[in-house]
């Protein structure tokens, strides 16, 4: 290719630089590294809610054949050290995870001892034959029983079970209900839910004794904060740890936590010098005890205008966080981002929402795809379908009449965050556009006419900030503040590109996104860049996948990176060849005069000279060529979506057919369209997972009763319909104009299809999923229940 | 979620099997298709001493209609009774089962043995009024269909016995219809019709321990309402995560008038409630 | 005990005990790491393979029952020089893959299906891939691949 061929990489579907080797069965998991004398790990998992640790018994699984040891709780190795999320919210209560239980068990599925043995069976042969007594508590399953109920508090320091509540209020509610024309009230529920990415978690930890250096491989989405917890839970340097996450199995925010068992896993290596251990979660646990979300109860009532304008919101929110305070995240995450982001792309004055984080007897609250935002949206768009039904206008028109339009921004939402897009009207225009309302609101008359099943339209229009920086990412009060990352970009002497990059990917093609924003930065070929990702030793500084954040704040710091190495190259060229540095363009590893065709020094031998040549180097440059970079976006770039869908609902059975299904998220500028949309499709089916299949039910003793994919349903190609995925492209004021486009698809879903069933039936839902069972009892009910 | 450790024995010969598992004892299990067997080895709620493999046994392959009846060999994967046009409900039914790497494993005489209330294959054997051939330590036996269901995962079949063969009568005329969460999945409510000559066996799986059967003169068109409506009165279902008896009963009314409907021809859309 | 077993076109001994599943034999005795497990109990299709030619939970399988078998795992896919498989292609292109861990098993899957049904439309498609859970596409590429490919195949034998 020659420089004037060369095209910039950004935009362009390039081949995904993970494919070749996930596609061939060559990928690197932690599931499948192999160390010399490794031994494997299996967890002793409390069948109880909630009940006080008598006494664990380990003496018949030391009997098995293959096992070594057997670590508890109460273990030297372990008993002196806690997971405490800290926050500096007000009336937080903080409260310790143990890494193994001590004292007492506050869920089904906690991890009350754990068996090493030569191999993954023998490790559960050794994990059946330790024996635990258990002296039964009263378990909270419910978040928003009374108070006054709770006889046996889940934490001691919490007796009502209530590890956090915060008020949001702006303007004056009250006066704005007594105003409004409509009030319409809801009380909705929203179905715990979870991340299920098909590898589930797992960890290879191997401690060296004589230098105290810890090596953890883990299938994490935050290496770099787990190092920084870890140096902190194990009294080691940061510098002696290192954390690996190679290629992950998909993440979707469960493997955003570092989990009792990390610790755990770490601690009994740390016990075990020399002796790598394995635990890789099998699907049992990962439905018993990695992280939960969603599990939330909306009281709400809404005024409006005659005119559909909405005048007032109150909300009262519950958010399950289950037994413990995810580590480090904190019970507010889900709690804040309700209160927080529950308005959502429309303009509202007076608001009065209070959060609480409840504390249960359940599998822990964690970060999942779109955090609270799903529940959130849904409890939103069910106020504006109420409200349009009671003003009996279109559900669209009243949205329109709503939505944060570009000559409000920036707009101070009530919850004061600032949204930065206003491009919310062009979304549902355009969705509008594309799903052709017009077609099926007559394919919905024709239907009713013909005495066929009946078709319902939903809407779903949602704002989600990503890549928050550090004004933006304050809300839980944590120690640290997620707003930046690092990048280094290093030219090496043969003039290659390798890049440090403290993104981490589970699928999200972060490597090839990373090599796609350096490569038209620096002023290469995106073949010539190689990305380096998910190593703390290799990578300076990243936060991790979470917030839809990468492409935004690790993009900006490749980009600075690479644009920086860009200068450097420049400027050695101009010394080299006696050229005005202003006048030279680096293009597809070329130094060019500007408007000459033929260059006058290639890169790479710029490189031979920074590494190799010394005595070629002009005065006053230092040899080497690479450069590293922090980017913090300071706010965050407002990403906005809209989507609608056709659904079909058969009263006969219940079934629900999705017919059609359209999503237009601003993105920003797109760096790869097929990874855009990649990430938005999956959202969706995430979403329409949650929706209408997934469900994690905890029966009233504290036992999951959907506990293996038999029950827990995740929906297949058969269910998930063809998705026609469109933009509107806004470019975000960061350096590679992109917003975060992760998570915007989960958030509508819940509020397309239960918006849908009011439209095509006339029922409203209130408790979701919205499976078959659902909606024949909304429309039949009562019997014999 | 690895499995107990057990004994492993290949037979070679029904009575090979047989014998097997007798000098198991009532530890011994049958490993046929696995498909059932192995996820609850794996969740270790079962642990059985020995598994006597049955899958190189020759001879127990034969797919073939004799004097109006199927006969498949205990060794017949879903795959194969799918596929073939000799019973076409049973063909009907089979492709309700699971997905291709399901139906290449599993077998017709493994589905019927571990008697899950939601499987297909026993509602289909009960509609059809057919019957296993049983092999055991005091020789064989021929089950029939209506016997041989005694409840959720349980059978009439003793310790040491083995389904060697299984009997499909042919209907006149057949009807299926299945009402799933997803694609492959175990059905909430399933229905087989089968017609012989004037009479018709409506058998309802998901709703009961066994299949729930319930016999009736020939159905004319317009008598599918009545019968779907004396179907669903018929059955006690029981409310689980996925819906509660009454919406099992619905389902059940809905179902047997589509299977009716396919069995007499007079499948008709459901009458639609007007939106609101 | 000692089986005997080809895999990928090679021959192979192994020892496994009986508990052993073909895939963890795969993975653990073979090192064909290709071959994932996503749930271990028959549901997600991450571990299928293909055995004398049938799609195959390989976690549903004892690797003692494969004695004699001719097991097909991702790994055998592309040719020996590298060259994909016009499936591997296809899912590369299409975006059929995100983080790789349903991916050796929708390709057997879909590798089978296009062996017997060499035309289907996305309906058959969506279908029979409905055995393979995906958890980050929304199945959108993974359809999408599966259909190209199948041109791509019949193209290669109209030729």
């Amino acid at each position: 290719m020659t420089a004037a061929e060369h095209r910039p990489a950004t935009g362009t579907a390039v081949r995904r630089k993970e494919d070749a080797r996930l596609l061939t069965g060559r990928g690197r998991y932690v599931s499948d590294l192999v160390l010399p004398r490794m031994r494997h790990v299996a967890f002793v998992r409390s069948p109880i809610a909630h009940a006080r640790l008598t006494e664990v018994d380990a003496s018949g699984a030391l009997e098995v054949d293959g096992v070594h040891a057997v670590f508890t709780g109460e273990h030297p190795a372990l008993a002196a050290v806690a997971l405490r999320a800290q926050s500096a919210l007000p009336g937080y209560v903080e409260t310790d995870q143990p890494p193994l239980a001590r004292g007492k068990v506050r869920f089904a599925g906690e991890a009350v001892a754990a068996v090493v043995a030569d191999d993954r069976y023998l490790a559960e042969d050794g994990a059946e034959a330790v024996v635990v007594d258990y002296d039964p508590l009263e378990p909270t399953v419910c978040a928003w029983t009374d108070p006054a109920d709770v006889t046996d508090p889940v934490h001691d320091e919490a007796p009502d079970n209530l590890l956090l509540s915060r008020t949001f209020r702006a303007g004056d509610v009250e006066a704005a209900l007594a105003a409004a024309d409509v009030v319409v009230d809801r009380e909705l529920t929203t179905n715990r839910h979870g991340g299920n990415p098909i590898e589930c978690r797992a960890g290879v930890a191997r401690y060296e004794a004589a230098d105290r250096r810890l090596t953890f491989w883990s299938g994490t989405q935050v290496p770099h904060l787990v190092r920084t917890q870890l140096a902190e839970l194990l009294d080691l340097p940061v510098g002696n740890i290192r954390v690996i996450a190679p290629d992950v199995g998909g993440g979707f925010g469960v493997k955003a936590v570092l989990y009792p068992e990390d610790v755990a896993l770490c601690l009994i290596a740390i016990a075990t010098p020399g002796v790598p251990l394995k635990w890789v979660e099998d699907r049992v646990e990962h439905l018993l005890a990695a992280t939960h979300a969603r599990d939330h109860r909306y009281v709400l009532r809404a005024g409006f205008a005659a005119d559909g304008a909405l005048l007032a919101v109150r909300a009262d929110v519950w958010c399950n966080t289950g037994a413990y305070s995810v580590y480090p995240w904190t019970a507010g995450i889900e709690p804040l981002m309700a209160g927080g982001l529950l308005t959502g792309p429309y303009k509202l004055e007076h608001y009065e929402c209070t959060v609480r984080g409840v504390a249960t007897n359940t599998s822990p609250s964690g970060p999942y795809r779109g955090v609270a935002r799903p529940s959130t949206v849904f409890a939103m768009e069910a106020l504006l379908d109420s409200g349009a039904r009671a003003l009996d206008m279109d559900p669209i028109a009243l949205r329109r009449r709503n939505l944060i339009l570009p000559a409000d921004i920036p707009y101070r939402m009530p919850s004061r965050l600032v949204d930065d897009s206003g491009a919310y009207e062009a979304c549902l225009d355009r969705a509008v556009e594309v799903f052709d309302v017009d077609r099926w609101r007559a394919e919905q008359a024709r239907r009713r006419d013909a005495g066929e099943k009946p078709v319902g339209i939903g809407v779903g229009i949602y704002n989600e900030l990503t890549g928050l920086g550090r004004a933006a990412s304050a809300g839980p009060r944590m120690p640290f503040r997620t707003g930046h990352d690092a990048c280094t970009v290093r030219v090496n002497p043969d003039g290659a590109v390798t890049v440090f990059s403290g993104v981490t990917s589970q699928g999200q093609g972060l490597e090839t996104t990373m090599a796609q924003v350096v490569a038209d930065a620096l002023g290469v070929d995106y073949d010539a860049v190689d990305v380096r990702i998910g190593d703390t030793d290799e990578s300076l500084w990243g936060f991790g996948a979470f917030s839809s954040r990468q492409a935004v704040i690790g993009g900006g710091a490749s980009h600075l990176a690479g644009a920086h190495v860009r200068d450097k190259v420049l400027e050695l060229a101009g010394a080299l060849r006696e050229v005005d540095v202003a006048d030279l363009d680096l293009r597809a590893g070329q130094v060019h005069v500007r408007g000459q065709e033929k260059p006058i020094i290639s890169l790479s031998e710029v490189a031979r000279v920074a590494y190799l040549q010394s005595d070629r180097l002009p005065e006053g440059f230092e040899p080497g060529l690479e450069g590293t970079k922090f980017y913090d976006p300071i706010r965050g770039a407002f990403a906005a979506g809209a989507q609608l869908a056709a659904i079909e609902f058969d009263p006969a059975t219940g079934a629900v057919r999705i017919l059609d299904w359209v999503c237009v998220e601003d993105a920003g500028t797109i760096v790869h369209p097929v990874i855009v949309d990649g990430q938005i499709a999956g959202s969706i089916a995430q979403g329409i997972g949650g929706a209408m299949y997934e469900h994690l039910v905890y029966d009233e003793a504290g036992n999951l009763s959907t506990g293996t994919l038999l029950d827990y349903l995740m929906p297949t190609s058969g269910e998930i319909p063809e998705l026609r995925i469109d933009h509107v492209s806004v470019p975000a004021a960061n350096p590679t104009g992109v917003r975060g486009v992760g998570e915007g698809g989960t958030l509508a879903p819940n509020a397309v299809v239960a918006g849908a069933l009011v439209d095509a039936l006339g029922v409203e839902v209130d408790d979701l999923p919205v499976t078959p069972s659902c909606v024949w009892e909304l429309l039949h009910g009562g019997g014999d229940r | 979620m690895k499995c107990p450790p057990f004994e492993y024995h290949r037979a070679t010969s029904v009575d090979d099997a047989v014998a097997a598992l007798v000098a198991a004892d009532d530890e011994g299990k049958i490993l046929a298709g696995g498909q059932s067997l192995v996820p609850v080895l794996a969740l270790r709620l079962a642990r059985p001493a020995a598994l006597v493999d049955v899958n190189r046994v020759p001879g127990l392959d034969e797919l073939a209609v004799r004097d109006g009846v199927l006969r498949a060999g205990a060794l017949v994967r879903h795959a194969a009774l799918a596929g073939q046009t000799l019973h076409p409900l049973a063909a009907a039914a089979a492709r309700y089962i699971g997905h291709a790497a399901i139906r290449s494993r599993g077998t017709v005489a493994g589905s019927l043995a571990h008697a899950d209330p939601a499987a297909e294959l026993p509602a289909v054997l009960r509609a059809c009024d057919g019957a296993v051939h049983v092999a055991g330590p005091d020789g064989s036996r021929r089950v029939s269909a209506d016997t041989l269901f005694r409840g959720a995962l349980q059978t009439d079949l003793g310790d040491h016995e083995v389904i060697t063969a299984v009997e499909l009568p042919r209907p006149d005329a057949w009807g299926f219809a299945e009402f799933a969460r997803r694609h492959g999945d175990f059905a909430v409510v399933s229905v087989a019709a089968a017609r012989f000559g004037d009479r018709v066996r409506v058998v309802v799986g998901g709703v009961a321990g066994v299949p729930h059967l319930v016999t009736a003169d020939a159905v004319d068109p317009g008598d599918v309402e009545g019968v779907a409506a004396a179907v669903a009165d018929d059955v006690d279902p029981a409310s689980d995560l996925h819906g509660s008896a009454a919406y099992r009963r619905a389902l059940t009314r809905e179902l047997t008038r589509r299977a009716l409907g396919d069995l007499t021809g007079a499948a008709s859309p459901a009458p639609v409630p007007e939106p609101a | 005990m000692r089986i005997t077993l080809t895999v990928n076109g090679e021959a192979h001994r192994l020892d496994v005990e009986p508990r052993h599943t073909l895939a963890d034999a795969l993975r653990e005795g073979l090192a064909l790491t290709g071959t994932h497990l996503g749930c271990e109990h028959g549901v997600c299709g991450a571990c299928t393979v293909l055995v004398d030619g049938e799609p195959v939970r390989a976690c549903l399988m004892f690797a003692v029952q494969a004695e004699g078998c001719t097991v097909a795992t991702v790994e055998g896919l592309a040719g020996p020089d590298g060259t994909l498989h016009p499936l591997q292609e296809a899912f590369s292109v299409c975006h059929g893959l995100q983080c790789g861990a349903c991916t050796p098993g929708m390709l057997m899957t879909a590798v089978h299906l296009l062996a017997v049904e060499p035309t289907p439309d996305r309906d058959r498609i969506r279908a029979e891939m409905a055995g393979n859970i995906c958890r980050c596409t929304g199945y959108v590429g993974i359809v999408d691949a599966v259909e190209s490919a199948a041109a791509t195949m019949a193209g290669r034998e109209d030729r």
